[in-house]
């Protein structure tokens, strides 16, 4: 004997599993906590049964990570900054710099102007 | 809910088809695969614990699970990690009360598509969420791969099982029902029109379970000779008994629904009759032969075959049945 239940609700069907996984993962868990080794074992070992101290640093630097990210994604832009700002001379730096954040600087007081003035 | 009906609830929940019969089941189908691989080898295969050796992988379990230490490491919440597969395993359970197997048995329209999200999606989620849980390098090419793999492998799968449903339920109440569908797929076979897009399914369903089931051609995310053992590389003792646990239950249960939908499960026969209960098993079991012949008589693929096979032979049988079935399906 069965006991079939039909729904004409779909989200009947939803709620009924998702309470019999919700009571079968409070069976499993009890069943798998009473069962399980209690012996604990901590290890140092990191990779390929070396320690972690065998890299400089256990993850990539941010620096690394931005350079990463500029040279493989971003070439375009990573060019112009190596071809155009970082060049070695520090008038190309400044030259940059100016006419860009000069432009910022003006579009962030007009905004701040106009904000002042329309409320 | 009355008190009757709840203790049928509870029992097919906790016992009969639910967490002890799938463990039971699941176990069984691992000592199946390894007994039939091992003939394909000639090599004994599981022998000496219990009748046949027949227990071995229930014993095998309960070593990792009872016996094993837990390993801490500094980056590794192997906490997490068992939470995470015990709820991948809980879905599973859990997803039986939509199976016709089930003595508490829930039917609605489009349970199968409840039934393919807590059987086959979250245990997947559930998996990788535990893996990346014990990070590290190999860990995390294990689960890129199984990732890449799944993005195919799933939506062949899902289209394998819901055109048979479809087909099946088209005329019929609840749509898309798993209880419904299945006692229709005889029919569907012994139609010139459907039996092809039947035919279509099975391959789609027998290659996508191979993949995410992570079978021979398609076990390149647990890759041993190139990644350790790719997302499980980290898991050892209890968490890996888990994870194999879990690994068994998936193919079991995805044995057992495409036994139903792709091959009519017990049909024409009831299911409480002796008839009935053979034939399911039997198609249980030809299935299961099925996945391990390919998985004895294959190669592995590098990830970037194993992505162009399983278009080829996952992706566009699928795709083309959905097309037949949307098409041929109103005229048969």
């Amino acid at each position: 004997m069965k006991i079939v239940l039909v729904s004409g609700n779909s989200y009947d069907v939803v709620y009924i599993a998702t309470i019999a996984a919700g009571l079968a993962f409070i069976v499993l868990s009890v069943l798998y906590y009473t069962t399980r080794s209690r012996r604990v074992r901590v290890t140092p070992v990191y990779l390929s049964g070396e320690k972690e101290d065998v890299v400089s640093s256990v993850s990539p630097s941010v620096a690394t990570l931005y350079w990463g990210f500029m040279k493989r994604f971003a070439r375009a832009l990573y060019d112009a900054l190596i071809g155009r700002v970082h060049t070695g001379s520090l008038h190309d730096w400044y030259k940059f710099l100016s006419s860009w954040l000069s432009w910022l600087l003006l579009l962030a007081i007009v905004v701040f102007v106009l904000i002042l003035v329309v409320g | 809910m009355g008190g009757l009906e709840l203790v049928y609830a509870l029992v097919s929940i906790v016992v009969f088809p639910g967490v002890l019969f799938l463990v039971a089941l699941s176990l069984f189908t691992e000592y199946m695969v390894r007994k039939i691989s091992a003939r394909y080898q000639r090599r004994m295969g599981p022998s000496y614990v219990g009748p046949f050796g027949i227990l071995q992988p229930f014993f095998d379990l309960l070593k990792l699970v009872r016996v094993k230490e837990i390993v801490v490491s500094r980056y590794g919440m192997y906490r997490a990690a068992e939470v995470m597969l015990l709820i991948g395993i809980a879905f599973i359970a859990g997803s039986v009360v939509l199976l016709p197997l089930s003595l508490y048995n829930v039917i609605g329209e489009f349970d199968l598509l409840v039934f393919f999200y807590m059987s086959s999606v979250m245990p997947l989620f559930m998996l990788i969420l535990a893996s990346l849980s014990m990070p590290s390098p190999y860990t995390v090419i294990g689960v890129s791969r199984l990732l890449s793999i799944i993005t195919i492998a799933e939506p062949a799968y899902f289209a394998s099982l819901v055109i048979p449903a479809y087909l099946a339920t088209r005329n019929a109440h609840p749509f898309m029902s798993i209880a419904v569908a299945y006692a229709n797929v005889p029919a569907l076979w012994l139609n010139p029109l459907t039996a092809l897009i039947m035919l279509l399914s099975v391959i789609a369903f027998v290659v996508s379970v191979q993949a995410k089931s992570m079978l021979q051609p398609f076990n390149i995310p647990e890759a041993e000779q190139e990644i350790i053992a790719g997302f499980e590389t980290e898991f050892s003792g209890p968490v890996l008994g888990l994870a194999r646990l879990l690994h068994d239950l998936d193919i079991a249960v995805t044995l057992i629904v495409g036994a139903y939908l792709l091959l009519g499960g017990p049909a024409p026969f009831r299911h409480l009759s002796i008839e009935g209960v053979l034939l399911l098993v039997i198609k249980y079991l030809a299935l299961l032969l099925v996945i391990v012949t390919i998985r004895n008589i294959m190669g592995r693929y590098r990830i970037e075959q194993a992505l162009v096979q399983l278009f080829k032979y996952g992706l566009v049988p699928s795709l083309v049945a959905t097309g037949l079935a949307l098409t041929l399906g109103p005229m048969a």
